[in-house]
């Protein structure tokens, strides 16, 4: 739940940096999180490819057995192995992430072309409108969106990304503002371009490059988020094996069995540390190349 | 380069003062002018979800499990609410009591709205002030110390930033609690008295912040690190040190500044789980408690101090903004 | 203010802390363990899960509520660990033959801590208080609906006037929900005397930080302890810090430290722990009433069918639940009425067994022949889909309970979705019907619980939408006879006999999945002493409890 908002605001003006940086990290802090990243995917699609047990299947008796040979995470509050639920939760918190990021980002879009576009009126009732979002903390905007939607992933999905909009409005606003004026936009517009085609080929590809890093953290954070809500008894639906509803389910054993909670948060960590680094090397690669 | 610092100010200085050449008397009105129409809006949009959410108030405070109210109870209960009017007319007694100050009794906590605010802001304003300030200080250091140095170096702190940031704030404050209260005593485990019992809650909420507002000042360090007058400032003979603290960071922590309003209104809503982990008064667990409830006088009241904070945050923000710019204190001073 | 923040300081911090130099103190003086003697003095600090959000118990009524109460009130009459009504602030009563005029001897030397004095004016004030709907009580007014009047013939004599029969009158008098406060008091707006009620019990309220504490004191006058206390007089504590820590192993560390003398809800995964440990004592009760459950809505299908209630019930496997969910330390529910409730049976337990074979039968029988790939049964092409509604406020433990209900339901071909709801959304599900099964429960010290949850009665229409307490919406002539025939009668051995039929309606009719008893879970450091449970709704009482430290 800290911010999707990222280096947007730190970065407007990369766009157009000249300077061609050649990446800093060594190869492997690409490498390796690219490769957690596929297997997550590859879990994502085919959870069997990694455990034959079933997510779901309840063992009372087999209740908070640790971490061993024959559960290497450990068992759950019901017996169920903790490795499985995480292979199984990939699904359903990747999607969770990838899922409120696209909602976040398209609603952002559209109000960042609006505002960053649109005359000094339009510009001002979008900041407006934000500055109006940005007061409710994000955790209560997505409480009083979560309540008209229901229960369940898809709800918890748009929740989340609601609550996050303004922040990459936000950003969004004052990236297309920053291409608005800058140099190849005007020359774009003094060659006769029209205004769609300039948007399309020059103001959003240009805004949108800075803000992969921000997209590919949020990724992470919509997880997080996911957990706060399930902090407050809302959250995924269970029996799903999804990982912020597993950790904050685990907390009322946390002193008995720290496995419940721990791997699941591992997990969410390691997803976002990979989506982050993977995001700026995207971004380096991505800078390098532009004239 | 100039691109850069303009167009980053332009971001974050916001819509409301952009660089227009005005006497300072007008843009001041204009902004708190703008304050208002967005407190007014903030008061409307609550006013409204709150009323389309499913359920009632009324059973929110008379029902659950082992309630068994008559119906004269109930009947007496909206009447005292107000919730037998229609709903436009609710509306506009409503904001005609806010506009003369009448926040209006919470329904669910039995206290006049203004009562359970003043009770419970202290210690949410402490929390979130020693947030920012902590995370600032944990996010300057790690940057400094680390950002273009041994790559080794630099790459422990840039991942210790990514994982901060990615660290899910109640289980962060479970680990705190289990390490440093539990374990090694050093911190009680809950409460809001004394300076202690502020560290933990503050650590819980400042890590991840941190990670965030390090990780955006170490890219624009980084940027600012090549830009020409650090390399002006380094052929005038000036020290690493030098050219690090007192030009580069200067332009580094412009969007972290931006930033860090936005995180004010973020750091309530992170507030509430912190302050149940923590058994602390304040705002957070109120409003979410409001929420849940359908408690439309306290939702707003809450939500309208939040909104208060946050412009003042960000006036504050753009304040320093101009401050620490130099380019910007050029145009305005 | 200094026992504030009384944590131990380890020797090696330099402090900042001065403020609570009290803990260097406290270490200072070795605790001696093993003493029987009351001590008379001292603070006890008592930290609990849940805080109320009015003093006043008769206003709404909700558990944390009556917790308070029973510190600072005194009840007409008492309840004993069988049932059994004794006096309190009632010397002794009469009921007339048609079972609708009680008439009081009170007590005529107890006073309240504001001064007045308890008479039988105080005790019409009170109970037109509770009737008041202005007053939004849920729970005492819920249980005095048949109240009409109260008469004063002498300053001590009070008679009461009932609109019908009501045999469990004396029984809810005894809940601390209906204690007794200081009429003067009570005139106050509403929501004054939530925050400073007054009564005439061992401690008064002194002040009540939101969100952190409420401080109570001694009342050096108190001379009203019921028959159920170990002592008369006065309470031997000074000072009662009752303060409100949510995060369960939060409250438990603060207790195995001493930080805290007494926790409420000692959560389960922690139990075995305190058991083995030489500094703590537990203090276990159940709660008498209706057993957390789930209702089973029998006003639509497919519940409207006994055999596919009777199915879902025996596919639940509720004991192996309880075992892991909570470490073995609950136990299943004997019957509709948990055994601490008066003329409760666990005669017919046998009846909610797990036994999914019988389940299959029965749901083979009723039509539910068909299955999907997953193993669903269908009929008509309808999956059997079972809607549950959960509340924020269930806890993780208990959703993991349902997640166990649910993956031994699926094991027959139900289809068990569990929907995570907020409060008002939970209540709006409950008020109209959308339910297929609702979690419940209901705590009260008289088996008449049954009227109120299962009667047709109660079926609703209370206004508000519809707000209804019999959640399975179970319509029975015969058990509404019964149950209401049981409050026309005074013997105690017919009514067990009533009550006997009545819950073997309800157990063979399968109108609610039983899980665990609700229970009062104390956890006691080796500081505090004499801490005890007032019977009628098993509640802390602090009366007698003394600290040594």
């Amino acid at each position: 739940m800290t911010s999707p908002m990222t280096l947007s605001d730190a970065l407007p003006g990369r766009a157009i940096a000249s300077h061609i940086r050649i990446g800093r990290l060594p190869p492997a802090s690409a490498v390796i999180p690219c490769l957690f990243l596929v297997l997550l995917i590859l879990a994502a699609i085919e959870p069997r490819l990694f455990t034959a047990a079933n997510p779901l299947a309840i063992a009372p008796r087999e209740a908070f057995q640790p971490p061993g040979p024959a559960h290497l995470f450990g068992t759950d509050q019901s017996g169920r192995d903790i490795f499985t639920r995480v292979i199984y939760g990939a699904r359903q918190s990747l999607l969770l992430g990838v899922g409120a990021v696209a909602v976040s980002m398209t609603l952002a879009i559209a109000l960042g072309l609006i505002g960053g576009l649109g005359g000094r009126i339009t510009q001002r009732a979008v900041g407006w409108t934000l500055d109006v979002l940005f007061s409710f903390p994000t955790l209560i905007l997505a409480l009083l969106f979560a309540s008209h939607l229901g229960n369940g992933i898809g709800p918890l999905i748009i929740a989340t990304g609601i609550g996050n909009v303004p922040g990459y409005a936000r950003m969004v606003l004052g990236q297309v503002v920053s291409a608005r004026h800058a140099g190849y936009v005007e020359a774009a517009r003094a060659l006769g371009h029209s205004p769609a085609r300039i948007i399309r080929r020059h103001i959003l590809p240009n805004a949108m490059r800075p803000l992969i890093v921000t997209v590919t953290m949020g990724i992470g954070q919509a997880i997080v988020w996911s957990s706060a809500l399930s902090f407050l008894g809302l959250g995924a639906k269970p029996p799903a094996a999804e990982w912020g509803t597993m950790l904050s389910m685990g907390r009322d054993f946390v002193q008995r069995a720290w496995w419940v909670t721990f791997f699941p948060g591992l997990f969410i960590v390691l997803t976002t540390l990979s989506t982050t680094m993977v995001g700026r090397y995207l971004q380096r690669r991505l800078e390098g190349r532009l004239p | 380069m100039s691109s850069v610092t303009v167009s980053a100010a332009g971001t974050a200085a916001g819509l409301l003062s952009r660089r227009r050449i005005g006497s300072a008397g007008r843009r001041v009105l204009s902004r708190v002018l703008a304050a208002v129409l967005v407190l007014f809006a903030s008061a409307t949009v609550t006013f409204f979800a709150l009323h389309l959410t499913p359920g009632d108030p009324v059973r929110a405070v008379l029902g659950g499990p082992t309630a068994n109210p008559s119906p004269a109870t109930i009947a007496a209960t909206i009447a005292e609410f107000g919730l037998d009017q229609p709903l436009h007319v609710q509306y506009g007694l409503y904001m005609s009591r806010l506009a003369s100050g009448n926040l209006g009794m919470s329904f669910s906590q039995r206290q006049p709205v203004v009562d359970v605010i003043a009770a419970q802001v202290g210690p949410t304003l402490q929390l979130m002030a020693s947030s920012i300030v902590v995370a600032w200080l944990l996010a300057l250091a790690s940057v400094m110390a680390t950002t273009r140095r041994h790559p080794l170096l630099q790459g422990l702190g840039s991942a210790l930033e990514t994982i901060s940031a990615a660290l899910p704030q109640f289980w962060l404050a479970l680990v705190l609690l289990a390490i440093f209260a539990f374990g090694l005593r050093w911190f009680p485990p809950q409460g809001n008295q004394g300076a202690l019992s502020l560290v933990l809650p503050t650590l819980a909420l400042a890590l991840p912040l941190a990670g965030f507002l390090a990780q955006v000042t170490r890219e624009s360090l980084e940027l600012a690190l090549d830009q020409p007058f650090i390399l002006s400032a380094r052929t005038r003979g000036l020290s690493d040190g030098a050219v690090r603290w007192r030009h580069a960071l200067r332009h580094a922590v412009l969007p972290g500044i931006s930033l860090s309003a936005w995180a004010v209104g973020s750091l309530i809503g992170n507030a509430v789980l912190v302050e149940v982990i923590f058994s602390r008064q304040g705002l957070g667990r109120v409003l979410y408690q409001a929420v849940t409830r359908q408690d439309m006088p306290l939702t707003i009241g809450v939500t309208l101090l939040v909104t208060l904070v946050y412009i003042l945050a960000s006036a504050a923000a753009d304040l320093i903004f101009v401050l620490v710019d130099p380019r910007l204190k050029a145009q305005h001073l | 203010m200094m026992t504030l923040n009384r944590w131990r300081q380890p020797a090696r911090t330099t402090s900042l802390l001065a403020s609570v130099g009290l803990a260097a103190l406290g270490a200072a003086i070795l605790p001696a363990f093993g003493a029987d003697e009351p001590v008379k003095g001292g603070t006890l600090i008592y930290a609990t899960d849940r805080e109320p959000t009015c003093l006043d118990p008769h206003v709404d009524g909700d558990m944390p509520q009556v917790f308070i109460a029973q510190q600072y009130t005194d009840s007409l009459v008492s309840q004993d660990k069988d049932g059994n009504i004794g006096p309190w602030l009632a010397k002794s009563w009469t009921v007339s033959d048609d079972g609708k005029t009680y008439t009081f001897k009170l007590r005529d030397d107890v006073k309240f801590t504001n001064g007045e004095k308890f008479n039988a004016a105080a005790l019409k004030a009170n109970l037109d208080h509770i009737k008041n709907p202005a007053t939004q009580s849920s729970t005492a007014g819920g249980y005095i609906q048949q109240y009409v009047k109260t008469e004063t013939p002498d300053e001590f004599t009070a008679v009461v006037t009932l609109s019908k029969p009501y045999a469990a009158f004396l029984e809810v008098l005894a809940q601390g929900f209906l204690g007794i406060e200081a009429p003067g008091a009570l005139a106050r707006p509403r929501n004054e005397n939530c925050e400073t009620p007054v009564g005439t019990g061992p401690f008064k309220i002194i002040k009540w930080d939101r969100q952190s504490q409420i401080v109570l004191e001694r009342n050096p006058d108190y001379n009203s302890a019921p028959p159920t206390a170990a002592h008369q007089g006065p309470a031997y504590l000074d000072q009662v810090i009752w303060k409100f820590i949510p995060e369960p192993s939060v409250r438990f560390a603060s207790l195995a430290s001493g930080d805290v003398d007494v926790i409420e809800a000692v959560p389960p995964e922690s139990e075995a722990e305190a058991e083995q440990n030489p500094d703590l004592k537990l203090i276990i009760a159940d709660r008498p009433g209706n057993p957390t459950n789930g209702a089973i809505n029998t006003t639509r299908a497919p519940f409207d069918d006994i055999r596919v209630r009777e199915a879902f019930v025996r596919s639940a496997d509720i004991s192996s639940a309880l075992d892991s969910v909570f470490f073995g330390r609950y136990k299943r529910a004997p019957g509709p009425l948990s055994a601490a409730t008066p003329f409760a049976t666990p005669d017919f337990k046998s009846l909610y067994d797990y036994d999914p074979e019988r389940a299959n039968a029965l749901l083979d029988e009723a039509g539910w022949t068909e299955k999907d790939a997953n193993g669903i049964r269908q009929k008509d092409g309808k999956p059997l889909t079972i809607h549950v509604p959960i509340g924020d406020f269930q806890g993780p433990a208990e959703r993991s309970l349902w997640e166990q209900i649910q993956a031994t339901a699926i094991g027959t071909g139900f289809d068990v979705q569990l929907e995570p709801l907020g409060f008002s959304e939970w209540l709006d599900r409950q008020a109209t019907w959308n339910y297929d099964v609702i979690p419940e429960y209901w705590n009260t010290n008289t088996a008449d619980v049954l009227r109120i949850v299962l009667s047709s009665e109660f079926l609703g229409a209370a206004g508000s939408g519809g707000y209804h307490q019999n959640a399975s919406g179970f319509k029975n002539a015969e058990f509404d006879a019964l149950v209401n025939k049981a409050l026309e009668t005074q013997d105690p051995e017919a009514r067990r006999k009533l009550y006997y039929d009545a819950q073997k309606i309800v157990a063979s009719n399968f109108l609610q999945v039983l899980t665990f008893p609700q229970s009062t879970r104390l956890g006691v450091y080796k500081t505090a002493k004499g801490v005890r449970l007032e019977p009628s709704l098993s509640v802390t009482t602090l009366y007698d409890a003394w600290v040594q430290k």
